[in-house]
């Protein structure tokens, strides 16, 4: 028995040895299931998984806060407010935005700077590979249109801010880089600025050549009136900068009315009314060219976190033009708070950004002919909660155009709630005392989970009507003004629908809107745009581009007004960047003054 | 050996006796057939008992019968198992049980001589006794001790390479979840950092500094000779029978690619031959906060907010209170007492050199907070077998479930040092406040902590891993010193994570989901492995000549996968997370999953000689193919030599009889650090962006339609190669006195390059995620002071005994590639350590009579000063910059370090005092860093942790003014966390008292003691604690704040920072080990 049991034991063993020691060397070939390589990029698939890449990367360009700090705090339409003012909840990028104290340290400047190269070298691999990848040429040729467009797009919110950024990443211009290059290639400045207005042009043009002609009803891929829209803006900017071309403005006057004189081809038109444009559950009208999507109240598909600011590709635009409305007291300071319970439509009240005084007093100066201030900016809150004698949906308070008109609200004793009148209104009066403010509801968003989360509507990021703008632009740049006169008078006539005026009464507002060549000027441009495009995420390169920033802060935004100067047209390059280049003179690459 | 006339007996008590040392443990060694090299460390208990057994008890039944019963303890009064008991001047002899108990046909009045691994020699004359007590002296660092060195064991004094072992009664001393915790303090060269505080968290363990920068630092773990993957909470401690660490590229050159950081084998206890006993050790403790996080008081609240920048005006209830002087300690409402418990059984036994060992135990932990505990199930069993006299064979298998509560969600430190002191928990009524905090922004996401006191079925938050662990093995002595053996090693663990967070309603708040609804997340990970090793080991003496010699070929495989499921919208909070399906259909669930697959083959040999007891020499070489590297890169050599010489058995070394041995010891060797990830060298794209979960998918819709994208994440690189850690170790071991004194001195020095590094590329280069590759040098150095002593051994039975060690390691970065002196986006600095600040030095706060200074720097008084460094021109130019300004400041590293155990025993009595201490380097309070924590930003609207701030009135250099702008430099909130990371901290006393004699007759036991037991006791010396109120431990690794301040290294290598996390529990323990 014992013997038996050694025989087999010893059996198991030499067998168990023999086993093992089989030669394996095969055992140390890697299969992974999960990992694909960059390879992936040249099949069919893997170029339309990388153009999928390329849209999504956008949100991180429009709504999230950084790019809304960016190209809204500091200019002459806004300034922040309250939470950045008092320094709470890590706010400080944003008082050295708008103040012009800001260093390379800044967070809000590394949205773009952070998020668009790795998505510009994703485009690049999709142009570099398309070729040699076998699939029907006309999905493939519209992917790589894509791609193309989408990649000048990133440049262009790069150049707006930073002026010269590399179109070498490591491996050559506009080439797929895989090399672990450390080097920054912005050097020399103004070649590479030339090189970034061309290849920002080339791309633009093939996408205006190689686009559907139309987007599809339902949904923004690109298609040519998007791809004219941001060559006309691309053409008009290059013609402001040092790497100006003779013909730049002509040009965009080009592209910009071949869209205009052919909407029937490219599927566009004006909406009749300027508050369909940006109206929610309308997002898909044929006036927006382009917008970065999203779905609403879908916050994983979104890719954005519940309840969060900042750190997610959610439209926090939808809070941070949010006064505080929570604190508001009716029917005097003594009352209650009848608007105190958030709601998904009104939001968070982040407060982040406010008007200046200009932009309430100055460029919406007439708030009654033209109604684009009335359909950009929330002046009434309902009671969100019962009490005070409030009920729920009873109007909670307003803020009035004129202190006449608040006068009048507040002495009818039968009103109960309460009209704040513009002296009174934060940072518009000249005071901080009440935290309240005429809040940009472009990008309110009812469909929202709770009243913090971020919004979840596609961000329109090209509209029809600023083809009016920009031809008009072109049209006086390159010396033919008449030219703009037509073009502007559409976009404002249009701007004095209300529904239910009568004819005559809307006829003689659009009267009163028409402009005259005389009275055509870039200032006036600007003025338009800001009426038009007011918080869409233009302003501050639509300023800057046009060597106009220093000027129009300086009589316009009373915190940036001190400290701006010629040095702040441009960003500083982030320090992280700085930070990363292997190179020991790294000062060379910062832009001038910072 | 005795001399004659020496007494011999020191009689404690009736039956008791203690011994004077003897050197019998060299006589031991010798009768003992020697250690076969490539076993466990099991053999050095069973096998002499087994060849005992085997050849002698035929013989005993013809001798001159007398039993002797006898009971071993150690210092503490704790059984000690495995004592070789032999009747001197014979071979006969057995061995003790468990539980310390052995029972021996003695013969007449018979000399028993009696000899344990750790534990000095003794001899005692019986007499007419027939049942005695003896306690033994810990002697663990006897030179004549076996230790395991991988692959084998070795006795002591013929180790060449620099190993420390901690015993089994030193793990014991703490009682505390996991092994981290049990080593901390315990042998040189081995650091043992805290990185959590909720029950069952981890700790970072170090051998010898740190010399990866982006690859892992861990050691290598061996689990009963089979490397072993995974959590160490997977091990129940009171399964662990000792802890050998390989510290030297010499010793560790055996596991080649994986030695660089070092080896720690843990052996787990095993069956021995000898009478069935049952043996239960438990204890049971209640814990309470060893500190509260000092926040500002109402009236100091009120001061801080009265002057922030918070514009709005207290609310109602809040002037209420203050009204009636009424406040709340938030702390005081939400701490509750933790409750600790460790339940043991075993069994074991054997006869004819078969032996089994059962065992089950049972540890729950409860947390300070509500929600939050640990609970880990044990079951192992040992079987070893010997067949015939050639064959051996065993296995053992060890199994847990381990369950962690409150470990996945944000649990409520920020709420309980933030809310207002005048908000209250409850209303008038009684009834909870829904969000008793004062600042609206907070309102609609932070709800009142103390909802979870009452779960409510609001919230599952759990992870349950199982865990098999088992080895097999069998051997087979082909001819006498020649063995072939094989291990097997099979392991395979399982866990779940669970996580459902309830809808929120008017009637049923829910803490984690304010204002929304419910959702929950499921994932299932498994992971396997087998290792299978082939040895052949082969002994030989010849006249003076002693040869060992160890072959090895070995295959280990591991795989793991796992997916996992988020879902929202659970039609109703009863399913939790159990049936996912249960739900509406929108929005679609997140799903993710993943998989890594690694392979190793390895063949090793190794020769040990030795010349007379007096020259030794040991030989290693490693061949390991790893599947992890790149084709044409797979296979890497590891050599090591080594060399001692026993000077104490040299003939001129007789004369100094202070002296008992003394040893020189030198050794050099490469080895290098498993630390790519499987796949690395492949490159990467993949569709996740970066985003927390759920929202970490790359999705894009174009209209309804919802697609997915991918992007390239990271580079592939073909030459990623392993990073090689040349080693040189120069050792003492000495033992004066008869060794009452014992001890060793270390010097060592390592130089690792091609060190694998994740380069931060900048973000031009078009790719986000870092790059790794091999570049760059580091070095290591220091020193490992160990010593124990018994310090008094009086004959009235007062013992006191010490054990002391002490360390240092110094870390340089010598070399990054293309002359990089310094990389910022990585936090390396060549030339400084690895764990240096780079910041600016923050030189306090500017004052009312700097306002002229502070205003060139645009600063006003009450902001923070920093100190202008340097600039272009190598001089302070008025201007502070973030290119010259930001210097090291100094590292984290403690410039030394160490632990001491006092341990007194009197009689029955022992009383253990364990000290853990680290002098020096700088820790990163992220408390303290305002935009980090928030509990020192001082923007009035929270209350925060009580820190002196500067205001017109009160010159304070340590905070700046409440204020929105502390600096016109936007990152200098950053320089207000950096302190003196040095700390005595007595770990525990523990006091226990052994049962003897009649007493012990009247429980029909054949041991007990019991014990009670004080931890987590206090510090002695922080200035950190002094300054802050808050324990100078890490509760973090890396950036754990709400802003990064982007100077903490990010991944397991970074700095380890202390953060807003449930303070320490004290514990107060009362326990029992009792031995039936």
């Amino acid at each position: 028995m014992r013997s038996k049991f050694k025989i087999l034991t010893t059996t198991v063993l030499v067998a168990t040895a023999a086993l093992v020691m089989v030669k394996c060397n095969k055992k140390l070939i890697e299969h992974p299931y999960t990992v694909f390589t960059p390879e992936y990029f040249k099949s069919p698939t893997g170029l339309q998984s990388g153009v999928n890449s390329l849209y999504s990367g956008l949100r991180w360009d429009y709504g999230p806060e950084g790019a809304v700090g960016i190209t809204q705090d500091g200019t002459d339409e806004f300034t922040y407010a309250d939470q950045p003012r008092t320094g709470a909840g890590g706010t400080q990028d944003y008082i050295t935005l708008g103040n012009y104290t800001l260093d390379a340290s800044n967070g809000a400047i590394l949205t773009p700077w952070n998020r668009n190269y790795n998505n510009i070298n994703l485009a690049n691999a999709i142009v570099n590979f398309a070729p040699g990848v076998a699939m029907d040429t006309i999905t493939k040729t519209g992917l790589v249109a894509q791609a193309r467009f989408l990649r000048g797009l990133y440049y262009l919110l790069l150049v707006e801010q930073f002026g010269a950024v590399p179109l070498d990443l490591g491996s050559g211009d506009l080439l797929f880089n895989q090399n672990p290059y450390q080097g920054f290639n912005r050097l020399p400045l103004a070649d590479v600025l030339v090189k970034d207005y061309k290849a920002m042009i080339d791309d633009f043009t093939y996408a205006s050549q190689n686009l559907p002609d139309q987007r599809p009803a339902g949904a923004f891929k690109a298609a040519k009136a998007a791809a004219f829209l941001m060559l006309a803006r691309t053409y008009i900017f290059r013609g402001y900068s040092v790497a100006k071309q003779p013909g730049d403005f002509a040009a965009a006057y080009a592209a910009s009315t071949q869209v205009i004189n052919n909407q029937a081809k490219y599927g566009v038109t004006l909406q009749a009314d300027y508050g369909d444009v940006i109206k929610e559950g309308n997002d898909y009208n044929t006036e927006i060219l382009f917008s970065v999507e999203r779905i609403p109240g879908d916050l994983n598909n979104n890719e954005e976190l519940s309840g969060s600011i900042g750190g997610s590709k959610g439209i926090d635009a939808a809070n941070d033009f949010t006064p505080d409305y929570t604190s508001v007291k009716s029917p005097t300071t003594a009352g209650t708070t009848p608007a105190a319970t958030r709601t998904v439509l009104y939001g968070r009240p982040i407060r982040r950004f406010c008007p200046t005084p200009w932009l309430f007093n100055t460029a919406f100066a007439d708030k009654i002919n033209d109604s684009r201030f009335d359909n950009s900016f929330r002046m009434v809150w309902l009671a969100t909660q019962a009490g005070g004698g409030f009920a729920v949906g009873d109007t909670a308070f307003v803020l009035a155009k004129t202190k006449a008109y608040a006068d009048s609200i507040n002495t009818q004793p039968v009103v109960k709630y309460r009209a704040i009148a513009p002296g009174e209104m934060y940072v518009i009066g000249g005071t901080f005392a009440n935290n309240i403010y005429p809040g940009l509801k472009k990008y309110e968003d009812s469909k929202k989970i709770i009243p913090n989360d971020p919004g979840g509507r596609p961000f329109p990021v090209a509209k029809f009507s600023e083809l009016y703008l920009l031809a008009a632009e072109a049209a006086m740049a390159d010396g033919h003004p008449a030219d703009a006169v037509p073009l502007l008078n559409i976009i404002r006539e249009r701007a004095a629908y209300r529904a239910g005026l009568s004819a005559p009464v809307l006829a003689a507002r659009k009267a009163a809107m028409d402009i005259t060549v005389a009275q055509i000027n870039l200032d006036f441009i600007l003025d338009e745009r800001t009426r038009e495009l007011c918080g869409e995420s233009l302003r501050w390169p639509d300023l800057a581009v046009r060597n106009k920033l220093v000027e129009r802060v300086k009589l316009y935004n009373p915190d940036g007004a001190a400290k701006i100067d010629a040095h702040h047209n441009v960003r500083p390059i982030p320090q992280s960047q700085l930070d990363n280049t292997a190179d020991l003179n790294k000062t060379q690459y910062q832009n001038p003054g910072y | 050996m005795l001399k004659p006339g020496e007494p011999v007996i020191q009689e404690l008590s009736a039956d008791s006796y203690q011994f004077s040392k003897t050197d019998y443990q060299k006589m031991r060694m010798k009768k003992m057939k020697k250690s076969p090299r490539g076993i466990a460390l099991v053999w050095r208990r069973v096998l002499p008992l087994a060849f005992l057994l085997l050849l002698q008890i035929p013989l005993l039944v013809f001798a001159q019968q007398k039993i002797i019963k006898g009971h071993i303890v150690n210092e503490s009064g704790q059984p000690v198992e495995g004592v070789s008991v032999i009747i001197k001047g014979t071979t006969k002899g057995t061995s003790t049980d468990l539980n310390g108990n052995f029972s021996i046909d003695a013969g007449a009045s018979p000399v028993l001589v009696i000899s344990s691994v750790g534990y000095t020699g003794q001899e005692l004359a019986i007499g007419k006794k027939d049942n005695i007590s003896v306690r033994l002296i810990n002697n663990n660092k006897d030179l004549g001790e076996v230790v395991v060195v991988g692959y084998g064991t070795q006795k002591k004094k013929d180790v060449t390479g620099s190993v420390v072992s901690v015993n089994e009664a030193a793990l014991r001393e703490v009682p505390v979840a996991n092994l981290q915790g049990a080593l901390q303090g315990r042998a040189a060269g081995l650091e043992v950092q805290t990185v959590g505080s909720t029950p069952g968290a981890g700790a970072q363990i170090r051998i010898r500094g740190i010399r990866s920068i982006s690859g892992s630092n861990d050691p290598l773990l061996v689990l009963d000779g089979i490397p072993y993957e995974g959590s160490l909470n997977d091990i129940n401690p009171d399964d662990v029978a000792s802890v050998d660490v390989l510290k030297d590229a010499s010793a560790t050159a055996i596991y080649g690619s994986r030695g660089a950081n070092g080896v720690i084998i843990v052996s787990t206890k095993r069956g021995r031959s000898g009478e069935t006993h049952v043996s239960y050790n438990g204890y049971y403790g209640i814990g309470t906060p060893s500190f509260k996080y000092p926040v500002f008081n109402g009236t100091e609240y009120r001061a801080m907010r009265d002057i922030s920048p918070w514009a709005q005006g207290y609310l109602a209830e809040e002037q209420s209170n203050i009204a009636k002087g009424k406040e709340t300690n938030w702390q005081d409402v939400m701490y509750q007492n933790s409750h600790k418990t460790d339940n043991n059984i075993s069994v074991s036994g054997g006869s004819n050199g078969n032996s089994f060992s059962l065992g089950g135990g049972y540890y729950k932990e409860t947390a300070l907070l509500p929600g939050q505990d640990f609970t880990r199930y044990s079951l192992r069993a040992t079987v070893d077998s010997k067949v015939g006299k050639r064959i051996k064979v065993g296995i053992n298998t060890l199994n847990t479930v381990g369950i962690t509560k409150g470990s996945q969600f944000v649990f409520p430190m920020f709420p309980i040092l933030s809310l207002s002191p005048y908000r209250s928990p409850y209303d008038s009524a009684g009834n909870l406040v829904k969000a008793p905090v004062g600042d609206n922004d907070d309102k609609q996401t932070q709800y009142n902590p103390a909802f979870l006191k009452n779960n409510n079925n609001n919230w599952v938050d759990k992870v349950r891993r199982l865990r098999t662990f088992n080895s097999v093995y069998g051997e087979y002595e082909i001819i006498t010193g020649l063995k072939y053996r094989i291990n097997l090693g099979l392991n395979y663990t399982q866990e779940e994570d669970d996580q459902f967070k309830g809808s929120d309603d008017a009637a049923n708040p829910s803490y984690f989901r304010p204002n929304l609804g419910n959702t929950a997340y499921v994932n299932n990970a498994e992971a396997w492995g087998y290792t299978a090793e082939n040895l052949l080991t082969y002994d030989k003496t010849i006249g003076k000549h002693r040869l060992n010699f160890t072959g090895l070929y070995s295959i280990q495989e591991y795989h793991t996968h796992n997916t996992s499921i988020a879902k929202d919208s659970i039609t109703d909070n009863f399913s939790q997370f159990y049936a996912l399906g249960l739900s509406s259909p929108t929005p679609a669930p997140v799903v993710g999953g993943g998989e890594t697959s690694w392979s190793l083959l390895s063949y090793m040999a190794r020769i040990n000689y030795a010349f007379n007891d007096r020259f030794l020499a040991t030989l290693t070489g490693r061949a390991d193919g790893s599947s992890r590297l790149a084709p044409g890169h797979k296979w890497h050599y590891y050599p090591a030599v080594s060399a001692g010489w026993n000077i104490g058995n040299e003939s001129f070394m007789k004369g100094f009889s202070a002296i008992s041995s003394l040893k020189l010891r030198a050794g050099f060797g490469q080895t290098s650090n498993q630390s790519i990830n499987p796949y690395q060298s492949l490159g990467l794209v993949n569709n996740n962006n970066g985003i927390a979960s759920p929202a970490n998918t790359i999705r894009y819709n174009y209209g309804p339609t919802v697609v997915t994208g991918y992007n390239v994440v990271t580079l592939p690189n073909p030459n990623l190669d392993w990073e090689y850690t040349k080693t040189i170790n120069l050792g003492i071991d000495f033992a004066l006195l008869k060794s009452r004194i014992t001890g060793s001195i270390e010097w060592y020095k390592s130089t690792t390059d091609k060190i694998l590094y994740a380069v931060n590329l900048p973000v031009t280069s078009g790719v986000a995620g870092a790059y790794q590759t091999n570049i760059g040098k580091m070095q290591n150095w220091g020193m490992e002071f160990t010593i124990s002593t018994v310090n008094v051994q009086s004959k009235s039975g007062f013992n006191w005994s010490t054990d002391l060690n002490l360390f240092f390691n110094k870390n340089k970065l010598l070399a990054l590639s293309n002359g990089i002196s310094k990389n910022i986006g990585s936090q390396l600095y060549v030339g400084y350590s690895m764990t240096s600040i780079y910041d600016y030095k923050n030189q306090g706060v500017w004052q009312k009579d700097e306002a002229v200074q502070a205003a060139t720097y645009g600063s006003l008084p009450g902001q923070i000063k920093l100190e202008d460094y340097s600039s272009a021109n190598g001089k302070p130019d008025g201007a502070i910059s973030a290119d010259y300004d930001r210097y090291v400041l100094g590292n984290s590293d403690a410039k030394l370090q160490g632990g001491m155990t006092n341990r007194f025993s009197y009689k029955g009595f022992d009383l253990s005092i364990v000290a853990y201490a680290r002098f020096g380097g700088l820790l990163v309070s992220q408390v303290h860093q305002s935009n980090s924590s928030y509990l020192t930003v001082m923007d009035g609207k929270r209350n925060g942790v009580k820190v002196d701030y500067w205001t017109p009135t009160n010159a304070s250099n340590w905070f700046p003014e409440p204020q929105a702008t502390v600096s016109p430099v936007s990152t200098a909130w950053t320089t207000l966390g950096y302190y003196d990371a040095s700390f005595i901290k007595i770990r525990s006393v523990n006091f226990g008292y052994t049962f003897s004699g009649a007493s012990l007759k009247r429980l029909r036991a054949q041991s007990v003691r019991l014990y009670f037991t004080v931890d987590n006791i206090g510090y002695l010396y922080s200035p950190y604690k002094k300054q802050t109120g808050i324990a100078p431990e890490g509760t973090n690794i890396g950036n754990s704040g709400v802003s990064d301040p982007g100077n903490i290294r990010a991944g397991t290598n970074g700095v380890i920072t202390i953060s807003a996390s449930t303070p320490p529990t004290r514990n107060f323990i009362v326990g029992a080990n009792i031995t039936l």
